[in-house]
């Protein structure tokens, strides 16, 4: 109740204004003075301040807010009341004899009594008289109202007795009554008598004037004439104010002044203050810059000019140029940035309808972006037939003869891994993953003669020699040496007496780990090998047998063991030896250099060449492949192909460098097998994509004249199987005949 | 031993930098860097390894020319621009303690830089300049066709709409236009000044909004250098073909929106010589001839005699050498003064197609509806010789009316109306004047001849307006299309007739068929004629069996003739390197992609072709 105490004073200081006149209205009825004075307080707030309270509530959707100032000023104003009052009684006493600002009372003789009385003037009821004497049935105060929200009543009345709320009806009749009643909208809810109450004359005058924007107060004039106090005529001073003398700076030319005035006057003599220029007119003037000769500096490259607006780009373009639904619907798809073209072209049948394009703005801003933010690239425009870049090489078919289909096909029940074409060109051995070798006749591809093997055969390779006939199958941990049958009784007699001669020759001082075993000459038969080579334990399959041109020695390389897996065979000392006491990488293949005695040995990325009678390294190609998987010399010995799994074959040219020469990639999936002809300029290769590839290599005895490679023919007809395709090519010693073996189980003759 | 090399001293590291080490170096900001870049025609350049010239970093940056950015460090625009950026503070300081006299001041000695000499950094030579108008001119149509607000003010949009109106005169004044294209965008305009060829693209007369993702400070950075550049390159055009710079402009008549001609040209009193003529031209009656107009001329000599019909290859065959000749004539003339004799005759020559082309409308009077744009046809027929006149609501000036008995032309794009209450003197002059559309005036310039006015006739649909700009080589020409295309269907259709015929005859035949076959196939002489006279014998025509020879020709064409060769050839794909197969690979895609633009056209030409022949057999 007692929230602060400054307005409360301020409040106060205006509740003394405005109740100042109340004394002299009633202090003439004595006897009625403290009865006046009590209920004074009550009625005052009822009428001065309910009426100050309730402008708001004439709007009816005033908001809480409102409300809430209302109800919050309210006790304040309760209070000054009550402080009033006893102000009011003390002032009563005591101001009322030397004010003359109230009305002067009249004294007249009573008519009854006959005693001079005081008669005051008639009170008007105007803006700063009091309203005591409108009655207020409600003197329940200035409470919040909303405490009898739940009561039938809403207050007191003055003798203490409920006043009962009036019948409100519900909004219809509130509606009808709005309709109803001419009134009704000049009438306000007064808030303690819980009713709407018609406003007076007055208040409506007032509520004009704040919506006109007026002073509330009708009998105020604001443009009253001012009173003069000071000045206007008569009323000027004529006494100075200080006696002290003019000072002489008042008549005196100022000398600082002067000394000023001469900088400024010799600095514009002197030229260093110039005067203002004149304005310069903003437009430039143009004159001949062309004129005098440039400078030698180069001019900069001028940028590209944007590209000529083509048909599609006209208002009426034929209509082989307009977008069908889906071009139109792809064009919409696209990011801006990825359209070919920046618009759609589209006819319009006049000029008068052609819109104006939306992008333009857009458009010139990106060229000018395209000026100042491109790195701009002087490109060298090729103008040249594609078909030029082509090599011209000679027609396959005046390099005939070449293989060029397939004559005849025989199958294996397994994948063919290895073949072997005899010395002679007449007889094929082919092995497969089931153990089983196979003899047939390349002319006719009848099978004579079929061995069974103890596990997968891994290798397989006819011995070069001509005047002997016999074959090693490299199985599991063991080389066997198997003669063919119907040899003629002259050169099986030779070959029997090589492999299982009847004098061993002497066994080498160092035992090695290799045991060369005979089996006794009575268990001799066709199906058997004559005689086997058991390979140390562990050392795993062989992967390769390969022979050197004389027939003595045979070098295999075996999966797994020590040394690299390579071991030397030499058949007639019936001896092995491994060459490498350690070996950098995993031994994929060996060959022995046809003419030379050197030996080519590929690790996983490397071709190393030694040479083997004087036991050193001779040199590492590098062929740039990720992992090799076959290689072949050629005849001459001079060219070395590898392949790899990574698609490459390498063409080397062992004189030239270590680098390839040729690098070909032209297989689908890796090479699996490499094959140069003996006799003919040919070479092969097979891979994984089902697909032999048959070459030209002609190699030239000049020097100067770089080998010279012609694709001849792809073959086809191997399928792919489990990923794995042409797993081997072996060429026929005197025809152009090709051999291969599949993963599918057949094994090919590709005829010329 | 050598001088140690310390890494990034030498080699891209050093010749490159980036575009934050280049602000840093120069001690601006981003925006006056960009403005500089504009300005002086900077770009960023590409190194040929970003690595090697950012420090081992392969971020995304830009980088520039080590050298371009130490140009940059004393260009006087800088020096301009940091005064600017201290006149800033001064001004924003004062009027933030209120001096105004001040900065009123300030305001009056505001910095202020000029571009000359960077237009004659940038374009050495006035060919320079005139070869790099075409984005100048396409900007200040732009902007003289914008409205006026806060961030363009209308002096520079009226300085914009001055410089189109001053290019315009001269183009028209000297009839160097060549070109024009409607096309959806806007108009191209193609004109040849100083032998160079300048295209620039006018938007249609609509009021156009800036879109919000477009930066108009860079735009108004350009356009600052662009109208130096092009009130240079008027200074010079002008006052080479004796015309005062700048024309005067008539207020009154600008204000009656009377555009291009609010301004008079005026010849100079006392022409003054060029104090260094540059090219060595001929003139004409005032005008330069280049070689290449001669050439242009030569060709459209040509030209029309193809039209006259006559072996054509031979025509060009001719011509070719002939200009070949042309090219050194002129380069001899200049050499040696007194070989004039020559030159006459080649003035002879040249004086007549040339002014066939640039004069084309001159017999003509056009009068302008006023639903076409007057400022786009004012330019295009008075560039062409033409007389043009159009009604007050499209602005004043119009030399005469509609009631004016020399106006041959109407240029009118209004749907035809049925007129009744058309007075007898009203019919009788529609009558003596030809109604065309506009895009009639703009299919003769690029034609290089008056076409026939039929097919533009007013209420007509138009044939298709082509690019005359051409397209790539080998691409689909519509024009070649129609006459190549339309026999062929034509015999297509013929065959769909005799089909039917054939079959009907007897068995006989299929053995002649099968010979005809083979001889077509075989392309050989003998066995045609073997065929040929099977056919006799089993009582066919020689018409009947020529087209059967045709169709199993196309046949045997359509079959892999050539499926050997094409697999010889992906062969021999393998010995390429691999640079020389990713390059055939681009070169390949680029050539398919041609191909297959093409044979999409065609097939809709085809598709649209037959169903247009069908509606006119059904309706």
């Amino acid at each position: 109740m007692v929230p602060d105490l400054k307005p409360k004073s301020k409040k106060r200081k205006q509740a003394d204004d405005d109740e100042e006149p109340e004394p002299a209205t009633f202090r003439a009825p004595v006897e009625t003075l403290e009865m006046l004075s009590d209920d004074e307080g009550g009625e005052d707030a009822a009428s001065d301040d309910g009426q100050v309270d309730e402008f708001p509530e004439i709007d009816a959707a005033s908001d809480s807010e409102d409300e809430d100032v209302v109800e919050g000023s309210e006790p304040d104003e309760e209070d000054n009341e009550g402080t009033d009052e006893e102000d009011f009684e003390e002032e009563d006493s005591d101001d009322s004899m030397d004010r003359d600002i109230f009305p002067k009372p009249k004294t007249i003789i009573s008519d009854i009594t006959g005693h001079p009385k005081r008669v005051y003037p008639e009170i008007e009821p105007d803006y700063d008289s009091d309203s005591s004497t409108e009655d207020a049935p409600n003197r329940v105060g200035d409470v919040p109202m909303h405490w009898y929200d739940d009561l039938p009543h809403v207050g007191y009345d003055m003798d203490g007795k409920k006043v009962l709320r009036p019948a409100r009806g519900d909004e219809l009749d509130k509606f009808l009554q709005t309709v109803e009643d001419p009134s009704a909208w000049t009438s306000a809810f007064d808030k303690t008598a819980q009713m709407d109450k018609p406003l007076s004359a007055e208040e409506l005058d007032i509520i004009r004037r704040l919506y006109g924007n007026e002073v509330p107060d009708a009998g105020y004039d604001p443009y009253e004439p001012m009173t003069e106090w000071f000045t206007g005529k008569g009323k000027e001073e004529v006494m100075p104010l200080s006696a002290a003398p003019e000072p002489k700076r008042r008549w005196v030319p100022s000398k600082w002044e002067k000394q000023k005035v001469m900088k400024i006057v010799r600095a514009i003599r002197q030229g260093r203050i110039i005067p203002s220029k004149l304005k310069t007119t903003s437009k430039k003037e143009f004159y001949a810059i062309w004129s005098e000769p440039s400078t030698s500096h180069a001019p900069p490259l001028p940028a590209p000019k944007p590209r000529l607006p083509t048909n599609a780009e006209s208002y009426n373009p034929p209509e082989e140029y307009l977008p069908t639904e889906a071009e139109r619907a792809e064009w919409e798809a696209l990011d801006p940035e990825d359209r070919e073209r920046d618009y759609l072209p589209k006819k319009h049948s006049a000029l008068r309808l052609v819109p104006a394009y939306d992008r333009f703005i857009k458009e010139r801003f990106n060229r000018q972006l395209d000026l100042y933010l491109a790195p701009r690239i002087q490109r060298v425009k090729l103008n040249i037939d594609p078909s030029t870049l082509i090599p011209k090489l000679p027609s396959p078919q005046s390099l005939k003869p070449f293989p060029n289909y397939k004559s005849l096909k025989f199958t294996h029940s397994s994948r063919a891994r290895c073949i072997s074409v005899s010395p002679d060109g007449a007889w094929v051995i082919s092995g497969d993953e089931g153990g089983v070798v196979s003899l047939w006749e390349v002319n006719v591809g009848r099978e004579v003669k079929r061995w069974k093997f103890e596990g997968k055969i891994g290798a397989l390779e006819w011995c070069p020699r001509t005047d002997l006939s016999y074959f090693v199958v490299g199985i599991e941990e063991a080389l066997h040496f198997v003669v063919p049958p119907n040899l003629s009784p002259s050169v099986l007699l030779l070959t029997q007496n090589l492999l299982a001669p009847a004098t061993l020759p002497p066994a080498p001082e160092t035992p090695s780990p290799v045991k060369w075993v005979t089996p006794p000459t009575s268990s001799w038969s066709s199906d058997t090998a004559i005689l086997t080579v058991h390979l140390p334990q562990s050392s795993g399959l062989p992967k390769q047998i390969t022979w050197h041109r004389r027939g003595d020695y045979m070098a295999t390389v075996s999966g797994g063991g020590t040394q690299g897996g390579v071991w030397m065979h030499q058949i007639t000392r019936r001896h092995s030896q491994a060459p490498f006491k350690k070996i950098r990488g995993a031994v994929q293949l060996v060959l022995f250099h046809p003419l030379k005695p050197h030996f080519f040995v590929a690790t996983q990325q490397y071709v190393r060449i030694y040479n083997l009678s004087e036991q050193k390294l001779l040199k590492t190609l590098t062929p740039g492949i990720k992992w090799i998987s076959s290689m072949d010399v050629h005849p001459s010995g001079d060219h070395l192909i590898v392949g790899g799994y990574d698609r490459k074959l390498c063409w080397f040219d062992l004189e030239l460098s270590d680098k390839p020469y040729k690098i070909l990639r032209y297989h689908t999936r890796a090479i699996r097998s490499l094959a140069f002809h003996p006799t003919y300029p040919l070479f092969a290769s097979s891979s994984d994509d089902g697909a032999i590839q048959v070459f030209h290599s002609r190699v030239y005895n000049d020097l100067m004249t770089d080998p010279l490679i012609v694709p001849l023919k792809i073959l086809r007809g191997h399928t792919v199987k489990e990923g794995l395709g042409v797993l081997q090519v072996k060429w026929c010693a005197r025809q152009p005949w090709l051999v291969s073996g599949g993963a599918d189980g057949t094994v090919g003759l590709w005829c010329s | 031993m050598g001088r140690l090399r310390q890494k990034g001293k030498t080699g891209a590291a050093k010749a490159y930098v980036t575009r934050t080490s280049a602000i840093k170096k120069l001690q601006c900001s981003l925006a006056d860097f960009r403005r500089l870049c504009i300005l002086k025609g900077i770009f960023p350049r590409e190194p040929r390894s970003r690595k090697r010239a950012n420090k081992g970093s392969s971020a995304p940056t830009s980088f520039y020319y080590a050298k371009d950015i130490a140009y940059l460090a004393h260009e006087p625009v800088l020096k301009k621009l940091r005064e600017h950026k201290a006149f800033a503070k001064k001004l924003s300081r004062a009027l933030g303690r209120g001096e105004w006299s001040d900065a009123k001041n300030l305001e009056d000695n505001k910095p202020v830089y000029r571009l000359d000499h960077i237009i004659k950094e940038r374009y050495p030579t006035f060919i320079d300049a005139v070869r790099d108008i075409d984005d100048a001119l396409s900007m200040v149509f732009l902007f003289a066709s914008l409205p006026s607000n806060a961030r363009l003010p209308p002096s520079l949009i009226e300085n914009c709409s001055r410089l189109a109106a001053e290019w315009q005169l001269y183009v028209m004044h000297n009839k160097s236009l060549r070109k024009t294209f409607l096309s959806i965008k806007g108009i191209y305009y193609q004109a040849e000044i100083m032998d160079q060829t300048v295209t620039w693209l006018v938007p249609y007369q609509f009021t156009q909004s800036i879109p919000a993702d477009v930066d108009v400070r860079v735009m108004l950075t350009f356009l600052e250098l662009y109208q130096t550049l092009l009130g240079f390159v008027y200074f010079k055009l002008y006052t080479d073909s004796g015309l005062i710079y700048p024309p005067p402009l008539d207020v009154k008549k600008d204000e009656g929106g009377a555009g291009v001609g609010a301004f008079s040209l005026q010849s100079m009193s006392h022409p003054v010589a060029p104090a260094a003529p540059k090219t060595k031209a001929v003139e004409i009656d005032g005008r330069k001839v280049s070689g290449k107009d001669v050439r242009q001329a030569i060709k459209s000599l040509t030209g029309e005699s193809e039209i006259n019909g006559g072996d054509v290859d031979m025509q060009n065959a001719e011509s070719n050498p002939m200009e070949v000749d042309e090219e050194f004539v002129p380069q001899q003339s200049t050499s040696d003064p007194q070989s004039t004799a020559s030159l006459t005759t080649l003035k002879a020559l040249a004086a007549l197609p040339q002014s066939l082309t640039t004069s084309l409308f001159s017999p003509y009077s056009f009068y302008l509806s006023r639903e076409t744009s007057r400022p786009i046809f004012e330019f295009i027929v008075r560039s062409f010789g033409g007389r043009v006149g159009w009604p007050s609501s499209s602005g004043s000036g119009s030399p005469y009316d509609e009631s004016d008995d020399s106006i041959t032309h109407v240029i009118i794009d209004r749907p035809l109306v049925e007129r009744t209450d058309e007075t007898l003197e009203e019919r009788e002059r529609r009558s003596r004047r030809k109604y065309i559309q506009p895009q009639w005036v703009v299919d003769c310039i690029n034609a290089g001849k008056i076409l026939l006015e039929e097919p533009y006739a007013q209420g007509k649909n138009l044939p298709p307006h082509l690019s005359p700009f051409g397209e790539y080589e080998g691409a689909y020409d519509p024009a070649v299309g129609l006459a190549g295309q339309a026999a062929e269907e034509s015999e297509s259709e013929e065959e769909d007739v005799v089909i039917p015929d054939a079959e009907e005859e007897d068995v006989g035949q299929l053995a002649e068929k099968s010979a005809l076959q083979a001889a077509a196939t075989s392309n050989d002489a003998t066995s045609l004629r073997a065929a040929e006279l099977a056919a006799e014998v089993a009582g066919v025509d020689y018409g009947t069996f020529e087209k059967e020879v045709r169709k199993s020709r196309k046949k045997s064409k359509a079959a892999p003739a050539d499926g050997a060769e094409d697999g010889e050839q992906d062969m021999n794909k393998m010995m390429m390197s691999n640079k020389q197969k990713k390059l055939y690979e681009r070169m390949k895609y680029s050539e398919k992609k041609k191909a297959s633009e093409r044979a999409t056209l065609e097939g809709k030409k085809q598709q649209l072709q037959k169903q247009k022949r069908r509606e006119a057999k059904t309706g």
